[in-house]
């Protein structure tokens, strides 16, 4: 299907101690999609996404990227992909700009730093290092690294873990921003209002495995169909809500 | 080829920027070696003109009495000829730093004409081991001087004008190259283990593998900072010696240069291996300071391993930073060439091959 972006294929990882960190995890990525990997803590996300990237060897399974072997082409899949690890950290003494252009030259590329930096709203920190940088703005600033190369798929790993409410939401609109473009995002999180509001699709795992696959709403339906009951009234605003509301929606940063 | 020559060249300036914008980092390796010459010169040239010697005679041929002509002609030395028990006398009481005893056949033709080997004794205040030492040292220059006329190699030329300049020869000419040779290998192992462990705790080694550049490349990139480094630290110390402290470069700068980025080479090794093995800072710091603390203190940089006793000496003969402080010194101080340093280069040259090997078999990317 020409439409697939990603095909994951039973994908396993095993460390050398014994340790399964993926137990055979299959999914499939559209083109243009917002895909989100949720799950808790140690659930194998991290581990999925990096084999996924060319990151870490891959133990058993296939991914197959834009058509391209994985596990054969690790060099050729990067070429085409971005990549914001969850630390988000970079080279010390050197300013946004100079990364920026580090990494041109690491893709061999030629993208405009400053382009990218008013795509990311960071234009007024051109010269600022990431040390400088508030959370939501490392992110941000982050991101603009992944776009470098027009990637035809960017990874997002926990992007929005430790930001607060009005950060996380600016990231939100960045993220849609960028799909809008028609670059495929494929990120993990753990908080499911920001799956529900950005992912087209999601897949849940828990201890190196998928447990359920599909859109935010089919799942939701089909948990509904069950006849669950939530175990509070909810209600039709929530906490964030006011918080928002009482705050305002500026960035803080 | 390309990506891997953009890469490079792109990695190796950001290198650089990440090297030359760290106060902490150029404190240590160009603020700290000044320092220490800096106290060490003006140590020297204070008590410089302070060691006295005491030379015994006891030949009469033409070479040994060049060789009292030549001491005689030491700045830093005042020499007294005298009786052998006159001047055991005074060293007895600390009134001289060495008592010189040339023997009856020094310099005298042996029965096939030749002049037959002898041994010069030297006897030194054990009370003030370093300025002992320190004559000792040179009078070794002066020796090996006379030794290499006297055999008669093709070399004679050269060593002429190198008798000529061991005149002026002082303590810093013995401290510099060794304290060059320390600031080398701290270069080589704690510049690089810490910027390097510090890289990959914090992920941003794992940044540079997420692009489609070999890692190896950031790896030659941190190497050729500290190449340059290196060649800064020489001219930088050498240049200052020479003009505060009246060091001597009697060989040749390019083969000092040369030497001393063999070091760095071989230091980096050291470093790389370390930086590699450790997992985090506390892993990387026990490890470096357990590799560089009998090396600062027992390879003959801050004090002359004649002191030692013999099974330390012949222990410490194999250290790498006794071959580079070695290497460096004779060149500084006798204006040896590369081809005269054949044991020196040899041992730096295969203590790097193994630590290359042992860094590429335990490195670790995380």
């Amino acid at each position: 299907m020409a439409s697939q972006l990603l095909e994951v294929k039973d994908l396993r990882k095993t460390y050398t101690n014994g340790f399964e960190a993926v137990k055979g995890v299959s999914f499939a990525v559209k083109k243009g999609e917002v895909f989100g990997i949720l799950g808790p803590n140690g659930a194998g996300k991290t581990t999925t996404l990096e084999m996924i990237e060319g990151l870490r060897s891959i133990s058993g399974g296939s991914v197959l990227l834009d058509g391209i072997d994985v596990q054969k082409h690790p060099y050729a899949v990067k070429e085409r992909i971005g990549i914001q690890l969850q630390s988000s950290s970079f080279f010390q003494n050197l300013n946004l700009v100079e990364l920026l252009r580090l990494f041109n030259d690491l893709y061999l590329e030629s993208s405009d730093p400053l382009a990218l930096l008013r795509e990311v709203d960071l234009q007024d920190k051109a010269k600022y290092e990431v040390k400088q940088l508030s959370g939501g703005q490392k992110q941000r600033f982050s991101i603009a690294t992944t776009l470098v190369n027009n990637p035809v798929a960017i990874f997002l790993d926990e992007p929005t873990t430790g930001l607060d409410p009005q950060a996380r939401r600016n990231l939100w609109s960045l993220v849609r921003q960028i799909q809008q473009k028609g670059t495929t995002v494929i990120m993990t999180t753990h908080y499911m209002e920001e799956a529900q509001i950005l992912c087209d699709r999601v897949a849940v795992m828990d201890e190196g495995k998928i447990i359920a696959q599909d859109t935010p709403e089919k799942l939701i339906r089909e948990l509904l169909g069950r006849g669950f009951k939530p175990k509070q009234k909810v209600e039709p605003a929530s906490l964030e809500d006011v918080f928002i509301d009482l705050t305002g929606k500026d960035l803080r940063d | 080829m390309k990506r891997t020559l953009i890469s490079l060249w792109s990695l190796t300036i950001a290198s650089n920027k990440m090297y030359f914008r760290n106060k902490a980092a150029i404190f240590f390796t160009m603020f700290v070696p000044i320092a220490f010459i800096g106290v060490f010169g003006l140590l020297s040239t204070s008590s410089g003109a302070s060691l006295t010697l005491d030379v015994t005679n006891s030949s009469h041929s033409e070479l040994s009495r060049g060789v009292v002509a030549t001491l005689q002609g030491i700045k830093a030395f005042k020499v007294n000829q005298t009786t052998r028990a006159d001047s055991s006398d005074k060293l007895g009481k600390g009134k001289i730093d060495l008592q010189v005893i040339i023997p009856e056949k020094f310099g005298q033709p042996g029965t096939d004409g030749q002049i037959a080997p002898s041994q010069i004794e030297t006897y030194y205040n054990q009370a003030k081991p370093q300025n002992g030492q320190t004559a000792n040292l040179i009078l070794g220059q002066v020796i090996s001087g006379i030794n290499a006329k006297v055999s008669g190699t093709p070399q004679i030329v050269s060593l002429k004008s190198t008798g000529v300049k061991t005149n002026n020869l002082g303590a810093i000419d013995f401290l510099l190259p060794g304290i060059l040779a320390i600031s080398i290998m701290q270069l080589g192992i704690f510049s690089v283990a810490f910027a390097f462990v510090s890289l990959k705790t914090t992920g941003a080694l794992k940044r540079i593998q997420a692009t489609p550049t070999h890692p190896v490349n950031f790896i030659i990139a941190q190497a050729i900072t500290r190449l340059i480094v290196g060649v800064l630290q020489v001219l930088i110390l050498t240049g200052l010696g020479i003009w505060l402290f009246n060091f001597h470069l009697v060989g040749n700068l390019f083969e000092f240069l040369a030497v001393a980025l063999l070091g760095v080479i071989l230091f980096l090794a050291f470093g790389f291996a370390v930086a590699g093995y450790a997992k985090d800072e506390n892993a990387a710091a026990p490890i470096a300071n357990l590799v560089t603390f009998p090396m600062l203190f027992l390879s003959g940089t801050f004090f002359p391993r004649d002191a030692f006793p013999s099974w330390l000496s012949s222990v410490t003969d194999y250290f790498p930073l006794t071959y580079l402080a070695d290497a460096l010194r004779r060149i500084a101080n006798e204006g040896a060439h590369l081809t005269a340093l054949g044991t020196d280069l040899l041992g730096i040259t295969i203590w790097g091959i193994i630590m290359f090997f042992v860094a590429v078999r335990v490195f670790r990317w995380e």
